[in-house]
């Protein structure tokens, strides 16, 4: 059989990708968790593809099932009408491959030695690795009342509770009205948790984190899983959809204090003692009867608050946060269901107040600070996604997410530093389908372009050479897995 | 230049990873669907099938799918065409509406969800997707709907009445005499695969399989539930008598809000000496 | 010589013609019958608990016995359907119903046979519901209720087809609807005999069903007369 040329670096890109079906990979240091839950399929009977796109991504049969907390109404949702024996448990874990590279990092002429100076290189990495570990726990209480702790390791073990919250379901024998209390993701346009992209370069959206250059606003984003107090409610099918939350302005942080950010790396930082506030709402209808699929809108905002100075004692240990100044992120959302095609748009605009931009102009107590040169930072992103849906075990994904600010903390600071782009391709694959357990094999491609560094996790960390003017960092990953869980 | 080595077997791999994902396998001839106000079609309800359906139902729709050993009730075998929840008299094809009324209702206290989140397209497909496991439907139309009349005001004499046929028609038999599913004949029932089942029980149940309103009430017992041993009763009952019956049940259900019941606990509190059901059986 | 041919001929005519007047059997038509029994042990029948219904349970002192093997002396057995299966014609469907009773919580008979789309009339005669529950494989399956002073339903089957029968409300009451293609049939009686009337010479395939046993099938010859078709089953003990 004749067959068309192929280069050799296509030829061995396309034996990578079926080659991967065998291929036992291992993940990235800094994983991005996620939920998918095998515990809800062996309780109902149900196949993973019932409530996932591919799991963990929901259908909207899962999000129906989610917005009832956890919960089918087919009054078989009480843990007393399932043996004793059924426990709501499941784990998930990410063996993988995986290989990252950045260009223009500064490394030294001569190893060992800075005497000789330093140079541009490119710095590649690759290897066996694990992810971090997802311990489960949700289902229901008792009738209405539902529950989720989920302890979750990095991949050396180290835990915390990504989430853990009691929710109040249908008060009143009302859907419109659910209260959650506790640690929990925020009802985001498209949930990051969800989402099935696994690479610590691509694997997740920027928008939900992005903090820039200079910036020290030591909130992590609203990506972060937050912890406070959330008013849910939905139509019968979901496709009326509102959420109000009130979340102490910790950024998720327990014992009182700020959780760990890319920027707090102290993570035991004392709060401000307020509130933050989150809002979305959402609307769906069916194109066509459903025929072509159905289309949502919606708009979300996040207001917030971070200190810029603490009260201490004995001049350095911090009490409690004051100066407490107001930051933003708002946007919209539009996404498109069709039976083989997924598309999803979320835009969104950040401001930071002039103080959290550069926080060093007003850390001065009641002292009015001097904030010539420095101003209110903002910024515009968004992404767009496209999956294809080949099977109920097969899925494929092309993304572009892009940063661009608008206003720069640092008068005459060049307008694109900070910006960036970035690229995620991937293919997710289910030898299987049923209710007991799930096993997918991923391959992932992404890159990510930003102008000089930006305050994120992942790929990003080192400075880029020469930064005296703004140059551009291009990492890009190639990860291999075998994602299961059970 | 010829394939290397690594992409064909690299495709080689590829075919095997999409041979293990079987597709379904269905018997008979798509005769499409007509419901909602939607025309549904066998081949677009196929993959909707094989997300939601197949675990439960089986890849030849009989049933069998590889959780149904662990589920109880057991889910419908498509390829015997007997329904149990039709607009139709006995012994005849439901209409694709109350297939697709099934769905999108789902079965309460039965691990068959309402799959009301779907789309009204994907459930009109799948409609016509489960009816290609069974060549009755390319042979048979469905059975007319039955008429039901406009249902009559509620009285006490009504709920009096209807408590005189579910005596006379001896339902407590199987339902028991306060409807709690407990009658003599409950314990031996079992249904078409030869497995137990149990009559409804009024008592403590909220919703029907089939539906919660009055109307959805009449017609259990008037088109009979096909597969199971609930017969129907609509020769032995006229339309009236049939929804005097409808307002004496709905008093044996006191999780359900009814004006029947309400009238029934009124007339309790000044007749005490009302004769039990079931007293007058011959041999009792 | 003419006169006499020609009386002859007129002889022969009106003998032949008598004998059609007179219904007499033409030349080649004959009767089938034989005897059902069996070999090895039958399993045990039992006395049939009506306690959940206390009237018909009065009416059966001693109690019957299940009916899924009728053994009687010399090993024979009742109720055994012997038809023909193939080589047959096609006939006219009868128009006559034949019938089925609930009697006592009982079917009479145990097994009821018919030919396809023959008018079936199932009537109750005892004070206490019953429902009719057949279950048929090929043919439409219902369910239907008779309580007490209910009229008859009438029914047809339009396959060939052993339809078992059932009660729910009584899970004792067990019958069989045979519905055949044939209009050659019969069921053994008490002695285990049966007799197959006004079959057509030829040769056909006969085939004996017992609900229990299943079935056996013999050739058999038919050319005026009596044809003997004896069936001798096996029997295990459950």
């Amino acid at each position: 059989m004749k067959t068309p040329y192929l280069p050799k670096w296509a030829d061995r890109m396309i034996a990578g990708v079926p080659a991967l079906l065998v291929l036992l990979a291992v993940m990235l240091p800094s994983p991005k968790p996620a939920n998918a839950i095998p515990a809800f399929a062996r309780k109902y009977g149900l196949p993973c593809s019932a409530c996932h796109i591919t799991w963990p991504e929901l259908t909207n049969f899962g999000q129906v099932f989610r917005d009832n907390g956890y919960q089918l109404m087919n009054e078989r949702d009480s843990p007393i009408t399932r043996d004793a024996s059924y426990f709501p448990a499941s784990i998930r874990i990410t063996p993988q491959w995986h290989r990252e590279s950045a260009n223009n990092q500064t490394i030294d002429v001569t190893p060992g030695t800075t005497e000789d100076g330093e140079r541009k290189g490119t710095v590649t990495q690759a290897g066996f690795d694990l992810s971090g570990m997802d311990m489960w726990f949700a289902g229901t209480l008792f009738n209405n009342i539902s529950f989720s702790v989920l302890p979750s390791s990095d991949s050396t073990a180290t835990f915390h509770f990504e989430n853990a919250y009691v929710r109040f379901d249908n008060i009143r024998g009302s859907r419109w009205f659910n209260l959650k209390v506790g640690k929990y993701e925020l009802d985001l346009p498209v949930s990051e948790k969800r989402e099935w992209t696994l690479s610590g370069n691509g694997g997740f959206y920027y928008i939900y984190h992005f903090i820039p250059a200079n910036d020290t606003n030591i909130f992590g984003g609203i990506g972060d899983n937050q912890t406070g107090v959330e008013l849910t409610g939905h139509s019968a099918n979901s496709y009326t959809r509102y959420a109000i939350s009130a979340v102490s302005s910790l950024d998720g942080g327990v014992n009182l204090a700020y959780g760990c950010t890319a920027v707090n790396t102290n993570c035991s930082t004392p709060a401000g003692r307020t509130l933050d506030y989150y809002g979305h709402f959402e609307q769906a209808f069916n194109i066509g009867n459903g025929n072509l699929g159905y289309m949502k809108v919606g708009a979300y905002g996040y207001y917030g608050f971070a200190p810029t100075y603490w009260q201490t004692t004995g001049g350095t240990t911090q009490l409690y946060g004051l100066g407490n100044k107001p930051f933003y992120r708002a946007g919209a959302e539009w996404l498109w269901y069709t039976t083989h095609w997924n598309l999803k748009g979320v835009y969104l605009h950040g401001w930071d107040s002039l103080c959290l931009a550069n926080v060093t102009a007003c850390n001065l107590g009641h002292v009015i600070p001097d904030t010539t040169g420095f101003q209110s930072t903002s910024w515009n992103g968004g992404f767009l996604e496209a999956e294809y849906v080949i099977s109920p075990q097969w899925v494929l994904l092309g993304r572009y997410e892009l940063i661009r600010m608008a206003q720069q903390g640092v008068v005459g600071a060049p307008g694109s530093l900070s910006n960036l782009d970035a690229y995620t391709f991937a293919s997710r694959w289910n030898p299987f389908m049923f209710s007991r357990a799930g096993l997918a094999i991923q391959a992932e491609w992404s890159y990510i372009r930003s102008t000089d560094i930006t305050n994120q996790g992942g790929a990003f960390g080192s400075t880029c050479f020469n930064p005296a003017a703004p140059c551009h960092i291009g990492s890009n990953s190639l990860f291999l897995a075998t994602d299961f869980a059970f | 230049m010829t394939m290397s080595k690594n992409v064909k077997h690299g495709l080689m791999l590829c075919a095997l990873g999409l041979s293990l994902a079987i597709p379904g396998i269905a018997v008979a001839q798509d005769t499409g669907a007509h419901a909602a106000g939607l025309t549904g079609r066998a081949e677009a309800g196929k993959l909707d099938y094989r997300r939601w359906c197949v675990g439960c139902h089986g890849e030849e729709g009989n049933g069998e799918g590889n959780n149904a050993q662990w589920i109880d009730p057991k889910p419908r075998d498509f390829t015997t065409a007997l329904f149990r929840w039709r607009s139709t008299p006995t012994g005849s094809l439901p209409t694709d509406q109350d297939l697709y009324d099934t769905i999108t209702r789902g079965v309460v206290d039965t691990f068959m969800p309402s799959w009301r989140p779907l789309t009204p397209q994907e459930r009109v497909d799948l409609v016509a997707y489960i009816k290609t496991f069974s060549t009755k439907w390319q042979t048979q139309k469905p059975g007319t709907p039955i008429a039901i009349p406009p249902e009559p005001p509620t009285t006490i004499e009504s709920v009096l009445r209807g408590r005189e046929t579910f005596d006379k028609l001896q339902c407590w038999k199987c339902h028991g005499p306060e409807g709690r599913g407990d009658g003599p004949s409950a314990v031996t029932l079992t249904d078409d695969k030869g497995l137990p089942i149990r009559p409804y029980n009024f008592h403590d149940g909220t919703r029907f399989r089939c539906g919660e309103t009055n109307q959805d009430l009449y017609k259990i017992f008037m088109t009979g539930l096909d597969g199971t041993p609930m017969p129907s009763f609509v020769d032995n009952l006229k339309p009236e008598e049939a929804w005097d019956l409808v307002h004496f049940l709905r008093t044996l259900q006191p999780h359900v809000k009814s004006q029947s019941r309400d009238l029934w606990l009124e007339y309790v509190k000044t007749h005490k000496d009302i004769k039990p059901i079931g007293a007058d059986s011959a041999g009792q | 010589m003419r006169i006499k041919f020609g009386l002859a001929l007129v002889t022969l005519i009106l003998a032949g013609s008598a004998m059609l007047v007179t219904g007499a059997r033409p030349a080649g038509s004959g009767t089938i019958t034989g005897k059902a029994t069996f070999t090895g042990t039958p399993p045990k029948m039992r006395p049939i608990d009506m306690s959940k219904e206390p009237y018909c349970q009065k009416l059966h002192n001693p109690p019957i016995k299940t009916q899924d093997v009728e053994a009687g002396p010399g090993d024979t057995l009742k109720d055994v359907v012997v038809y023909i299966s193939a080589g047959d014609e096609g006939a006219a469907t009868p128009s006559t119903p034949v019938r089925f009773d609930q009697k006592g919580c009982e079917y009479l008979p145990h097994v009821l046979t018919m030919e396809a789309n023959q008018p079936l009339q199932i009537y109750t005669d005892d004070p206490v519901a019953h429902n009719i529950h057949p279950m048929p494989k090929l043919n439409e399956e219902w369910n239907k209720s008779q309580p007490p002073g209910a009229p008859p339903i009438d029914v047809k089957w339009d396959k060939a087809e052993f339809i078992p029968v059932k009660c729910n409300i009584h899970p004792w009451m067990h019958g069989y609807f045979v519905v055949l293609k044939t209009s050659h049939y019969g069921v053994t009686g008490d002695d285990g005999t049966y007799a197959i009337k006004n079959v057509p010479a030829g040769k056909y395939t006969l085939t004996a069903w017992q609900e229990h046993m299943g079935t056996l099938t013999q050739q058999v010859t038919v050319s005026g007369g009596e044809a003997k078709a004896d069936f001798q089953f096996h029997a295990l003990p459950y």
